[in-house]
């Protein structure tokens, strides 16, 4: 009772508030951007926050976290685009209504929708944390590794297309998460004698890596303003009337989202899909879906938020991320010294009241921004994107930096970019890349934990065989109904260049065996068990990858019908993405020649007159504006710019990349 | 570096006036260190002559390595920058990690922040004060970051008590491991202070939880005494006593007081550079024992740092010396711990 006043006070205390608007606005900013969504915007905001108060930095976090499932509705009603992976469902009746001109109409059913499932979600959250002490206590460490791996199968198993290059992306992220100090002798391992790796490549750098940099070429290869026109002027009251009307839809949906989103690992990708099937199931006329029906917005669109506290219950009592996006919250928690687990309900359990207060507000606030200022938000889909690109590459750059102040963190970020665009492209899931990789420390050492505890018999206790039972039941059945759809191999191009891509990828875990193999069997058992899994399962998927390119007949039965449906993903323009990869290479050597803030100034120059000579004015009054920010934000957190060789030669001030003091 | 001290000892006057001091924290925001500059970083600014600004610089990774390293090759010597120290730096150096570059063993300490470790089982397991039922167990778990932590000096302890079946479950931090105590799966944990107040203490309350000993507390002349907030505990030489039936003393005694001057007299320290001069030193001392004068302070230490006195002067550089320079014969103890529970580890 008195954790539950501590953090009303908490929540309503001015900058509190102030940090929870921020990081709202910054959200919804992040949402509506297409392909954005909260992993990139809280990869961005992490860097920040770990110079904060630990509330200011909780209410920052939650604020980004939670208007994005909200504001990514824009896109999808209006260009037909996903604005985050949780609203592909919502494309589906969304922009037809569009075409039809009621985009309004089926915005503010989304938003009401979407507010009404966060709040929902919010309230689910505080009263699973009542019961969560029992909970907590009877998952001792067997019953953690067996939900970790579940986890990590379940993720592997749906995000991808093709399921066994969704599991095999999760043993490289896993293998990739083993790098640095072994947790049982100390042994470094695959760390080629740096410091740098000793601990592991940094979270954010493969955040940001895997997520911002590949959607960033992706939209600038798909070229040119983001929506065509917009018409969002009429029919507001309609949207909310068809809400109200179908209040059942809502609660239902909700609670679906909710108990999907707790479960460990699967989270955002699947839940508007599975309301949204749950829809067309339960409905007698199903004629209008697909073409403009207002409950295929509904549906989706109040699962997909319900799930954000679901997700969460995972998240703080096991710290085992329910979706991607909660990988990075935990990467924060880290950061302000919040360790998930028994804590969150006990001496910590104002913080945890105060986080699902903040997400409900959050929410409340997303949906209120939305709504009122609609038709300025949705101007931000009509702003080209070599506008944005070049801005979103200098936020990330410099909030890479601030990581570690660290050069390599330059070198990881542009490496999983680099992985992360060819994952893209290539149909590979970088979710469960992400998730495997932070859980990697993790399943080792339950792993140790269960065996030194239990031996084999945990396998035996009953919420073992409830958790596999669950596990199971949820895989066969998702997967059933992902893999209905029909596969046509027959339209993709370029297929030689994804079968090539895969021996790269045996690089790693070869890689990984061979630097470890020297190494005590406690420190390399677990890389190499892994590598070897990975191995066998990359190779499978190249020789199914082989059989379909020269459509060889052993294919023809159900079970290898199943492994070939989507082993080629049609992918963009590779060429193209590669080539904006390559400025960002460039815009770093900028960065190691003149230092960050001239190199910004000149990229953003540079990137917006080459696609449009005569925008220099623009061109001009974003840099200026972006340095402006960048400055007083630094001053305000005592943050640096990196110095590159010229602020080494002449003793710059350090608004120009010179040294601080 | 050297060039810098020269200059600084031809000023008699020290001053600080618009000058910023950086305090380097080789961890991250949140952890304790940074709470025990944080909490101090006001009264600093306050006491120090000229008043000048204070800024935290946290530089974490590496294993406190990352920061400390850039602590030595930076650090000016006028008073200028401070080093926030913790038992895991000093480990780091007494255990010979090839990676440190820090000469920590000669950095002038200004404050040090002792701790206490408390030793607890559950009451179905043992008499509160009493091993003998733990040591007939023949298995006996308990939590372990890593054997290249200060946990490794957990081995030690269980060894010298002769507690046969002790296994350590590595990568447990000790909020995890606590947690697996509650749960029943491990056997034996342990706390600092902070966290046996706020969380063990209820425990023991409730009758599920009982003391088994603490680390003690070592005053200037060596003198063990119990720890105030457990003042029926026995500390561990008088558990080692009773266990071993002679007193702890020879290279035991050598080994625990480098393991008490690592773990608990210089738990968190607020250092200068090596090279800084002794009046830079004198100033910082003595805003040091205005501070712990400031009514402000006395109102809030105990909460925020736990109810150990800090320790001022030249005591803490004997201190300090003890704790980051382990003797040989430490070094051999503590490994002949490590080879029986086979960890590949080793102290350099």
């Amino acid at each position: 009772m008195e954790q539950l006043l501590a953090a009303l006070f908490q929540l309503f205390e001015p900058t509190h508030l102030a940090f929870l608007f921020a990081g709202t606005l910054l959200g919804l900013i992040v949402g509506i951007l297409p392909g954005m969504g909260g992993t990139s915007g809280l990869a961005l905001v992490l860097p920040f926050v770990f110079t904060m108060e630990p509330s200011h930095a909780l209410a920052m976090m939650i604020g980004v976290l939670a208007p994005t499932t909200t504001s990514d509705t824009f896109p999808a009603v209006l260009m037909g685009v996903p604005g985050t992976a949780g609203s592909q469902a919502t494309v589906m009746d969304g922009f037809p209504l569009s075409k039809k001109g009621m985009a309004a109409r089926a915005l503010s059913a989304a938003f009401s929708a979407s507010l009404l499932g966060g709040i929902f979600g919010a309230f689910i959250l505080s009263i699973s944390i009542y019961y969560a002490i029992p909970i907590i206590m009877a998952f001792g460490f067997g019953e953690q590794f067996l939900l970790v791996v579940l986890a990590l199968l379940m993720v592997g198993a749906l995000t991808g297309d093709n399921l066994f290059k969704g599991i095999a992306s999760c043993f490289l992220g896993l293998i990739i998460g083993s790098i640095g100090t072994a947790p049982i002798t100390g042994d470094p391992r695959y760390t080629f004698n740096t410091l740098y790796l000793l601990e592991g490549v940094p979270l954010v750098v493969v955040g940001l890596g895997l997520f911002a940099i590949p959607e960033i070429v992706g939209l600038l290869d798909a070229k040119g303003s983001i929506a065509k026109s917009l018409n969002t002027k009429k029919g507001w009251f309609t949207g909310l009337k068809d809400v109200v009307k179908n209040w059942f839809l809502v609660l239902r949906c909700s609670t679906l989202g909710c108990l999907v989103g707790a479960l460990p690992g699967l989270g955002g990708t699947v839940v508007d899909w599975i309301a949204y099937s749950h829809l067309k199931q339960t409905t007698k006329d199903t004629s209008q879906f697909g073409k403009g029906d207002i409950r295929g917005v509904i549906a989706p669109e109040s699962a997909n938020n319900a799930k954000e506290g679901g997700a969460l219950i995972p998240t703080l009592i096991f710290g085992i991320p329910g979706s991607g996006n909660k990988v990075l919250l935990l990467g924060g928690f880290v950061l302000i010294g919040i360790e998930p687990g028994l804590d969150m309900v006990t001496t910590n359990l104002d913080l945890t009241y105060l986080m699902i207060w903040s997400l409900a507000i959050a929410n409340i606030l997303g949906a209120g921004i939305c709504m009122g200022f609609s038709s300025q938000i949705s101007k931000f889909t009509l702003v080209p994107y070599y506008i944005l690109a070049p801005v979103m590459v200098c936020l990330i750059f410099f909030a890479t930096f601030n990581i570690n102040r660290d050069w390599y963190d330059f070198i990881g970020l542009l490496s999983f970019g680099i992985l992360g665009i060819t994952f893209k492209n290539f149909g590979w899931s970088r979710p469960a890349l992400l998730i495997g990789f932070f859980l990697s420390s993790k399943v080792e050492l339950l792993s140790y934990q269960t065996q030194a505890v239990y031996g084999l018999s945990f396998l035996s206790r009953p919420v073992s065989i409830i958790l596999i039972i669950l596990c199971l039941a949820t895989i066969v059945l998702l997967t059933k109904q992902k893999f209905d759809n029909n596969y046509r191999s027959d339209l993709i191009k370029g297929k030689l260049t994804q079968i090539y891509y895969i021996v790269i990828l045996l690089c790693l875990p070869l890689s990984m065996i061979w630097f470890t193999s020297s190494l005590d069997y406690r420190a390399n058992l677990f890389p190499i068990s892994l590598s070897v899994i990975a191995l066998s399962l990359l190779v499978f998927i190249l020789i199914i990858k082989i059989a379909d390119l020269k459509n060889l007949s052993f294919l023809n039965n159900t079970f290898m019908k199943f492994a070939r449906s989507n082993i080629f993903e049609i992918s963009g323009n590779f060429n193209n993405q590669l080539f904006y990869y390559l400025s960002f290479i460039g815009f770093l050597l900028m960065n190691f020649i003149f230092g960050f803030p001239i190199a910004a100034a000149l990229f953003i120059n540079m990137f917006i007159l080459f696609h449009n000579r005569k925008a220099y004015v623009s061109s001009i009054c974003i840099s200026a504006v972006l340095m402006l920010i960048l400055w007083s934000l630094s001053s305000l957190l005592t943050l640096q710019f990196p110095n590159g060789l010229i602020g080494l030669l002449i003793d710059l001030p350090w608004w120009l990349g010179g040294q601080m003091n | 570096m050297s060039l810098f001290s020269f200059v600084s000892i031809g000023s008699a006057d020290v001053n600080f006036a618009g000058k910023t001091v950086t305090w380097v924290v080789p961890f991250k925001e949140g952890g304790g260190t940074s709470r025990f500059a944080r909490f101090i970083q006001p009264f600093l600014k306050k006491y120090l002559p000229g008043n000048p600004d204070v800024q935290i610089m946290h530089i974490p990774g590496g294993g406190a390595i990352k920061g400390s390293n850039y602590f030595e090759k930076n650090a000016k010597a006028d008073g200028t920058f401070i080093f926030g120290c913790s038992t895991s730096v000093i480990v780091n150096v007494a255990t010979g990690n090839p990676l440190v570059k820090y000469n920590l063993s000669e950095y002038r300490p200004v404050v040090l922040l002792p701790q206490n470790t408390h030793w607890f089982t559950r009451s179905d397991l043992a008499e509160p004060h009493d091993l003998s039922k733990i040591k007939e167990r023949k298995l006996v778990l308990y939590a372990l970051k890593t054997p290249a932590s200060a946990d490794l000096f957990h081995i030690w302890i269980y060894e010298k008590l002769g507690i046969k079946g002790a296994k350590p479950i590595p990568g447990l931090s000790s909020s995890g491991g606590y947690q697996a105590f509650l749960r029943g799966e491990i056997h034996l944990s342990s706390h600092g202070a902070a966290n046996y107040v706020k969380k063990v203490k209820p425990e023991i309350e409730k009758g599920k939880v009982v003391d088994l000993m603490t680390l003690g507390i070592i005053g200037a002349d060596g003198s063990v005494s119990r720890n105030p907030l457990a003042p029926n505990a026995p500390t561990f030489p008088e558990m080692y006593e009773k266990v071993n039936g002679k007193k702890l003393e020879g290279d035991d005694l050598e080994a625990y007081y480098a393991i008490g001057a690592a773990w608990s007299q210089a738990s968190k320290a607020m250092m200068l550079p090596a090279d800084a001069s002794d009046e830079i030193v004198k100033a910082y001392r003595d805003a040091a024992i205005k501070m712990t004068n400031d009514p402000e302070f006395k109102a809030k230490a105990v909460k925020a740092l736990g109810p150990f006195p800090l320790i001022i002067g030249e005591e803490a550089g004997e201190i300090i010396k003890k704790a980051a320079v382990f003797s040989d014969t430490t070094k051999n103890q503590l490994n002949a711990a490590l080879k029986k529970h086979k960890f590949t580890y080793r102290v350099q």
